[in-house]
Order: structure tokens, then sequence, then C-alpha cells
């Protein structure tokens, strides 16, 4: 079961990781990459656990933009796994 | 003249560990930055001696995975993450072992917080100051910048502050003046955590911004910890505002939960929150892995929180309360993790429950706990004081026993 739901504005570039990430309740960081996100992917996982969350964001977002700002994101809606 | 500083400090330590010393301290739970404060970066699943503390620790705050300790004479030591400068040694790097905090030495420190990746410092003359992560303005000094030392926030210059608490990405800071208590919000307020309802695009503030809507209540202790808040009255009274705890609408305006308890203590999880009152532990929210078992709930009150005067949110937040089973002993103090649990009985014994999967529940395994379970500390023959004081962390979990 999905830890949480997390929109993506809620969730934090970073360059070292290369990835959106978000906090995890064992100390370390949720992460995605843009090339999941492009793919549709939702689901962003913490490498030391078995927790993932759920990203809430527009999937035509990353599909049309490869360096997308998610700041700049107008209204996210929650998108079924395809 | 650092590594020459260290090099002293290595030895010093080296010739404490050959010594019989009575333990002071112990830590366990997710290790892999250093939060443990053991030298190791490894999970622990049982207590661990946490060595090269003083002994006069007075308290201990737990971030995301750093750790800060105030010592009786107002000293500051940190350990674990410092990625983000929260340890506060001028550096953007983490430590294994706790390491006095250099430029705090010429002040004398009265109240510590960690949060997700910062840290709050408030000195005897009510100064706060601050080192970490700022990128959502909690650091509360005008821009969004990480700091690796602490420096004074000039916001509270004219103000004496009494406490810091420091959440996931916001901050909290109690300000005592002539007219009563203030609780003051900054950082990011997605959720109402920081007590502002923030319009247009608006995600943060980078400056304190007072919280309205206590009922002119003296406040005796604020709490952050992921996006929720909460401050206790004089009165015994709970105010909750932030992220929903389960399935509510958020709250930017302080929540007077209605319960018939003399609230004396009280901890904030991600998802749950612990009070204390008369020697019993409940539990609020967590629909997660705080929560109790699912056939415990039968002892389940729920408490609609009424709408407030002042309040303009739609609809009431529904609040699930439970009185915390398996305790045969009255309860003194009360901590909670991001998803974790702990208690020391009046007896002295520290029990904890909810997610263990890291080891945080120091049971020796990784299972999670519905109740509950005593954990066996390595007492070195003495006896555990019933001063023990038990911190959690986002996943781990430390305890102190005070000398006196």
């Amino acid at each position: 079961m999905s830890y949480d739901e997390v929109e993506i504005e809620d969730m934090e570039w970073s360059e070292e990781l290369q990835a959106f990430t978000y906090p995890c309740p064992c100390g370390d960081l949720f992460q995605i990459t843009k090339e999941e996100l492009c793919l549709g992917e939702e689901i962003a996982r913490c490498p030391s656990c078995s927790l993932f969350i759920t990203v809430v964001y527009n999937p035509e977002d990353f599909a049309a933009d490869p360096t997308p700002d998610p700041n700049s994101r107008k209204k996210p809606s929650p998108v079924a796994v395809a | 003249m650092e590594i020459a500083e260290e090099a002293v400090e290595m030895a010093a330590a080296e010739e404490e560990e050959e010594e019989e010393e009575e333990v002071y301290a112990w830590s366990w739970g997710a290790g892999t930055d250093g939060q443990l404060g053991t030298g190791t970066l490894e999970d622990q699943h049982l207590p661990q001696v946490l060595p090269h503390l003083p002994t006069a620790v007075s308290s201990v705050a737990c971030g995301g995975a750093h750790a800060v300790a105030l010592t009786g004479d107002g000293k500051v030591l940190t350990w674990g993450r410092g990625t983000h400068g929260q340890l506060g040694h001028g550096k953007f790097q983490s430590c294994c072992r706790p390491k006095p905090v250099k430029f705090l030495e010429s002040l004398t420190i009265s109240y510590i917080s960690a949060g997700w990746n910062h840290s709050g410092f408030v000195t005897d003359m009510g100064c706060l100051f601050m080192c970490g992560d700022g990128s959502f303005g909690q650091l509360g000094n005008g821009d969004n910048q990480s700091h690796d030392s602490p420096f004074k926030v000039l916001f509270f210059a004219s103000q004496r502050v009494k406490q810091v608490a420091c959440g996931m990405r916001h901050s909290l800071a109690l300000v005592t003046g002539s007219s009563g208590d203030v609780i003051y919000g900054f950082g990011s307020g997605r959720h109402g955590q920081i007590g502002k309802h923030l319009s247009g695009g608006q995600r943060s503030l980078n400056l304190p911004t007072a919280v309205q809507g206590f009922d002119d209540h003296k406040i005796v202790s604020m709490h952050a910890n992921g996006d929720h808040s909460a401050a206790l009255s004089a009165s015994g009274q709970l105010y909750i505002w932030g992220r929903r705890f389960s399935g509510d609408v958020d709250n930017h305006i302080p929540q007077l939960a209605p319960l018939s308890l003399r609230i004396s203590q009280v901890a904030l999880g991600w998802n749950h929150a612990l009070v204390m009152a008369d020697g019993f532990v409940y539990m609020l929210g967590g629909s997660r892995h705080g929560l109790l078992a699912e056939t415990q709930k039968v002892n389940l009150v729920e408490h609609r929180l009424p709408k407030l005067a002042s309040c303009t949110t739609s609809n009431g937040s529904l609040l699930t309360l439970e009185r915390v089973p398996c305790l045969d002993e009255k309860v003194v103090s009360i901590a909670a993790g991001a998803e974790h649990s702990a208690l020391v009985t009046e007896k002295g014994s520290v029990m904890t429950w909810g997610w263990g999967e890291h080891g945080q529940l120091g049971l020796g395994d990784t299972s999670d706990q519905t109740c509950p379970q005593k954990v066996k500390l390595d007492c070195n023959g003495s006896f555990l004081s019933t001063q023990s004081v038990v911190y959690c962390g986002s996943g781990f979990t430390i305890v102190t026993k005070s000398t006196e």
C-alpha cells in the first residue's frame, strides 16, 4: 500500500540524485526520475526501505517538456496506472 | 589546527572507551546518516551505547536523520546527517559521532529542536539561532538559503524567544511578551502548518508570522513534526493545526481538540500525535504505521472537533482518540518518531511501538508492533533510574539517563 499521496509540487528536485524527492519516514528520500515521470510512472520509491508513495502529477507536463519546472505547474490531476 | 583538534578529541574519545564508564545514553534504528552517533552507518535493531556524550545531557532533539544534544551548562553537540548544514559545524557534511557546535560555545543555550534537515537553538537571553536547510524559508531570515553555521534570526531581535520547534519544512517560535505568549510560524505553509492561509501561488513564508486563533491561553509547549503543528496550553488543552491526520481537511487555524483530558505532554509524528494525561497515553489520528492494531479499535472513541468561532474552514475535523493499551505502569514521558512511538514508565521501563522496519523499536528485529513493548537496555549493572528520557527521530530512537 502506498504510504502517501504527494503532489509533484511538494517534491524537491535533487541535482545530485537527478530525481524528484520527498522525505521518507525512515530518514531517506522517496525518489522518482524525470524519465520515469515521462513514462507515466507514478510510484516514487525509497532506496532504504519498503515504503513508496504515489506521485500526483499531470503526465502531459512531462511528456511535452523534458526539463519541466514543477513550480510552474497548473492544477495536478491524479492519473490512473496505465 | 582543526585536524590537530580532532586528533585530540579522538584520543580523548579512545581513552574514554577504555574506561569502564557508566552508560548514560543509547541509540537504535536507522543509521545510514550517522544519526545513531555511534560511529557506524548501519541500522541497529538493539540499543547501542552512545558514547562521547557528556554525562550531563539535559535534553536531546532528533530530526530526520540528525540529532542535537543540550548539556546542563547550555552547550550543544550535534551528529548525523549534515548535508544541509543542520549540524551547525560550519560545513555541509555529516558526522557520525557527537561533536560540539563551536559557533554556539560562547552562548548558553536553553532550548533546542531538530527538524527534517534544519535545527533551532534558543539562548538563555531569548535569542533564536537557526541552521540547516532554508529552501522553504524554514530558517526565518527572509531568504531561502541554507546555512551551515547557526545564525541569529533578526526578526526576533527585540523579542524574547522561549522555545523553537522544527518540522519537516517549517518552524515555530514561541515568544513571551507583555501581552502574553505568541507563536510564530515560518517555512512551508502548503498544509497550513505555519498557521497562515497562503493565497495565490504562495507556498511558504521565509519571515515569521504570528499564528492567530488561541483563546488567550498561556502556552507551555509547542511541537512540529511532518507538516503538523501543535501547542499545549497551561490549562492542559491541545491545539493542532497543519496537515490533516487522516482523511480530513488541512487547518491553518489552530483547532482546539475537545478532549476531556488535562494534557501534560504532547508528541507529534508524521501521521499521529501522542498525548499524556494523568499517567495515561492516548494516540490521536494515525492511519498508518503509528496506529495501534485494528482489533484494539473497539475502545476507540470518536470526537468531532467543533467549529471555532474564528474558524473559516468549512467543516470540523474528525479526530480519533485511542488509549494506548498494554500499560501496567504510569507513564512519565512520551516521544514520537515519524511512524513509531516510545514512552518511559514511572519505574523506568522504556517501551516502543509502531513501525519497526529499521529497528527503530529496539526490540532486536524489524517487526512492527501494535502494542508497547519493553526495550531491554543493558545498563552495565547500574539500575536504570526513572529519569530516563526517550527521544525519537524520523526512523531512530535515543534514550538518555539523567545523572541527578
